[in-house]
C-alpha cells in the first residue's frame, strides 16, 4: 500500500511515525521531531487548522453593529464582524476586487468596510456596496459577472459568548466538535448570571518554540511546582511584607502542596482534556462572595467547581480557559515551526463588585502577562523543550501517573455530572496528553 | 508646561540617570531606595491600536505594583529560581528628552523617552520603547520617586518584560 504523504513542497511526512500508542503494552511515545519537522507543520496547517473550529474571539469584544475583530485561522487572515441585525458574521479578510486585506485596527468598528486600495466598499453582512467607478470601468456584462461580495468563512457559531470559526464546510457542527469539554467551558461563562466580559487590556507575545508544546503546558500539572515554585514563594514573600489579606491574598501556597490539595486531569477525547486542582484558599478568590448567588442557579456540585477548584481547560488545538489564579482566555497561534504567536485577555463576570474586580485583575497581572511572575517563566520552559527536542532521535514518554489512570469518572467529575474518557488523580500526570495527540493524529491521517 | 528652570530639570534628570544606571548595573537595592514608600509603579497595556489602559481598578495593565511590588520583582530576580530570569539579559537604558512639565507643591512631573536595548543569547538583540511620565517628589532626603507610569510602545512582545528592562 502506498505511504500517505503529506506537507508542502513535497516534503514527506507520516503522521503515525511520530506516535508510539500501544495502549496494551501501556506505552505512549511522542517523536521529538514532531515539534520541529517543517512537512509536520505545513500539514498541519491544513488539517488540524484548516479543518477544524478555531477560536476566534469573545461576544463582549464585538457587541455592537460593525463592531469588528480581526485575526488569523492557519495563514489566512480572517475577521467577525456584527451586522446591523445582531448577528456575528465571519469573512476572510481580503478586498473582492485584488485581494487586500480590510481591516484597519486589530478590534474596531466600521458599519462600511473601505477597501483603501482602490475604494471598493462592504457592509457588515458581506455585500460590496460601492465599486469605485464601476460604471465607467465595466461593461453591464462584465459588472454582472464579477463576484464582488466578501468570502464568507465555511463555518461561525457561538458557544456560550465564546466565538469560533471554521475554514471547513465538512467540519460538522461547533456543538459536536466541542463535545464533553462544554460542560469544562460553563464553568468559565457560568460565574454570573449576567455573562462575563473581556476586560480592556490586553497582550500578544511571541514564544521561539512550537504552538503544540503551548497545548501541552496549558494541561501540564507537572510543571507548576518546578516552573512555578518561583512565583509562590515570590507572592509568599509579597504577601509576607505586605500584610496581605482577605482577596488581596494569593492561593500560590496551593502550588506548593501537592500532599494536602486535591487534583486531578481529565482526557475529555475529541483533543480536549483539563487539568484541576482545590483551591488553596477559596476565600481569596474574588468568585468566592458570588457562592449564595450561584447556588440559586447551578447545582451544589457545579458550585464547588466554579468557587472551591480551579482549573484549566484546554480547547483542541489551540484555545486556552484557565481559571487558576485568576479568568484568562488564552489563544497561540502557529506562524512557523519554530515560532508562535500567543494572546491573552482577560474574563470576568459582568457586575461584579469593586474590589472583587481589582483582586481579579492584579491577580491576572501577577500570572498572565509576559510581564507577570509565571508566563515568562512558561515561555522559557517551552522554548528550552523546543530547542532541545532538535537533538536528534529523541522520544518524549508520556507515562507520568499511567498507573493511576483509570477510564471514565472519578468522584470530582461526577459531582460536576460530565462524561470524561479517563480520570487521573493528582494533577502531576501526563495521561490527559493522550487525548490530543490521539485526536491529532486521526485529523493527520484524514485524507 | 513650565518655563525651563536649569536647576530643577538637571536635579530631575539626574535622578532618571540614576535609575537608568542603577537598574543596568543590576544594583537592585539601590535602585529601590530611589522609590518612595508610597510609590506607584505602572504600565498600561494596549487597549486598542489607539490607546493604553488608563484606570487600572477596572482594566488589566502589564504592571501595576506597590513599592512592595517591586521588592518581590528583585526578590524574583534574585532567586535564581525563574526559568525566564537566569541568566537576566544585558540591558541598556537610554534615557533623554528630559522634560519637567509641572511642580505642584513638592511634587515636580517628568516626562521623558526611552529605549532599551538587551540582549541575551536565545532572543538576541530586543529593541524597545517609550515613554515615563514621572511624578518626583522632594523629600529629607532629596528628590523621590512617587509614581511612575512606563509606556511601552511594544507589543508581539518578545521574552520577558520585567523591571530591568523598560
Amino acid at each position: 500500500m502506498e505511504k500517505k504523504t503529506l506537507g508542502a513542497k513535497g516534503a514527506a511526512c507520516d503522521p503515525a511515525s511520530y506516535i508510539d500508542d500501544r495502549p496494551g503494552d501501556g506505552v505512549f511515545r511522542l517523536r521529538r521531531a514532531v515539534y520541529g519537522d517543517p512537512a509536520v507543520f505545513e500539514a498541519e496547517l491544513d488539517r488540524i487548522f484548516g479543518r477544524c473550529w478555531n477560536y476566534i474571539c469573545h461576544e463582549s469584544q464585538i457587541t455592537a453593529p460593525g463592531d469588528y475583530f480581526a485575526t488569523r485561522i492557519g495563514r489566512h487572515p480572517i475577521f467577525v464582524i456584527r451586522g446591523d441585525d445582531g448577528a456575528p458574521r465571519g469573512f476572510y479578510d481580503s478586498c473582492a476586487h485584488r485581494g487586500t486585506r480590510l481591516t484597519r485596527r486589530r478590534k474596531g468598528n466600521a458599519r462600511t468596510l473601505t477597501c483603501r486600495y482602490h475604494g471598493w466598499c462592504f457592509n457588515a453582512e458581506g455585500r460590496c456596496t460601492l465599486v469605485r467607478g464601476g460604471d465607467e470601468g465595466y461593461t453591464r456584462e462584465a459588472m454582472a459577472a464579477l463576484d464582488t461580495d466578501l468570502r464568507p468563512i465555511a463555518g461561525l457559531d457561538v458557544y456560550k459568548g465564546f466565538v469560533f470559526g471554521c475554514l471547513d464546510d465538512a467540519a460538522g457542527s461547533l456543538g459536536d466538535f466541542l463535545g464533553d469539554v462544554r460542560p469544562f467551558i460553563d464553568l468559565i461563562a457560568d460565574q454570573s448570571p449576567q455573562g462575563m466580559e473581556v476586560l480592556r487590556g490586553d497582550s500578544t507575545y511571541m514564544m521561539k518554540a512550537n504552538w503544540k508544546l503551548q497545548t501541552e503546558n496549558s494541561t501540564d500539572g507537572y510543571h507548576v511546582a518546578s516552573v512555578h515554585r518561583n512565583f509562590a514563594t515570590t507572592l509568599g514573600y509579597r504577601e509576607q511584607i505586605s500584610g496581605a489579606d482577605g482577596m488581596a491574598k494569593t492561593e500560590a501556597s496551593r502550588i506548593l502542596d501537592l500532599h494536602n490539595i486535591g487534583s486531578g486531569g481529565y482526557d475529555l477525547a475529541g483533543g480536549h482534556m483539563i487539568n484541576w486542582s482545590d483551591r488553596g484558599n477559596p476565600r481569596a478568590a474574588p468568585l468566592w462572595d458570588s457562592r449564595d448567588e450561584l447556588l440559586k442557579h447551578h447545582s451544589e456540585g457545579k458550585v464547588r467547581w466554579l468557587v472551591e477548584r480551579g482549573q484549566t481547560v484546554t480547547v483542541f488545538p489551540n484555545l486556552l480557559l484557565n481559571d487558576v489564579a485568576s479568568t484568562c482566555i488564552r489563544q497561540w497561534r502557529p506562524l512557523a515551526p519554530d515560532l508562535t504567536e500567543i494572546d491573552t485577555w482577560c474574563l470576568a463576570p459582568i457586575g461584579e463588585g469593586a474590589e472583587q474586580r481589582r483582586a481579579r485583575i492584579r491577580k491576572y497581572e501577577d500570572f498572565f502577562f509576559p510581564s507577570s511572575l509565571a508566563v515568562p517563566d512558561d515561555v522559557s520552559a517551552m522554548e528550552g523543550a523546543h530547542d532541545g527536542s532538535l537533538a536528534g532521535g529523541g522520544w518524549s514518554e508520556f507515562a507520568l501517573s499511567r498507573h493511576t489512570m483509570i477510564d471514565g469518572p472519578d468522584d470530582a467529575a461526577r459531582e460536576l455530572g460530565v462524561n470524561v474518557r479517563t480520570s487521573n488523580p493528582g494533577r502531576e500526570s501526563e495521561t490527559p496528553f493522550y487525548s490530543f495527540y490521539r485526536e491529532w493524529l486521526r485529523r493527520m491521517e484524514r485524507p | 508646561m513650565i518655563p525651563f528652570d536649569a536647576t530643577l530639570t538637571a536635579e530631575a534628570a539626574d535622578l532618571l540617570n540614576r535609575e537608568a544606571y542603577l537598574l543596568d548595573r543590576r544594583q537592585w537595592d539601590d535602585w529601590i531606595a530611589l522609590y518612595a514608600e508610597d510609590a506607584v509603579y505602572w504600565a498600561p497595556a494596549f487597549a486598542s491600536d489607539d490607546e493604553m489602559t488608563d484606570d487600572p481598578d477596572n482594566d488589566v495593565s502589564l504592571l501595576y505594583m506597590d513599592r512592595n511590588g517591586l521588592e518581590a520583582r528583585i526578590f524574583r530576580i534574585e532567586s535564581g529560581d525563574s526559568y525566564a530570569s537566569d541568566p537576566l539579559p544585558w540591558t541598556a537604558h537610554l534615557v533623554t528628552n528630559i522634560l519637567v512639565t509641572d511642580i505642584r507643591g513638592d511634587q515636580i512631573d517628568v516626562s521623558a523617552s526611552w529605549l532599551v536595548h538587551s540582549f541575551k543569547r536565545i532572543y538576541g538583540s530586543i529593541q524597545r520603547g517609550g515613554l515615563y511620565d514621572y511624578t518626583l517628589r522632594r523629600e529629607a532626603a532629596g528628590l523621590r520617586i512617587a509614581r511612575k507610569k512606563i509606556m511601552v510602545f511594544d507589543d508581539r512582545i518578545t521574552g520577558p518584560l520585567d523591571i530591568y528592562n523598560i
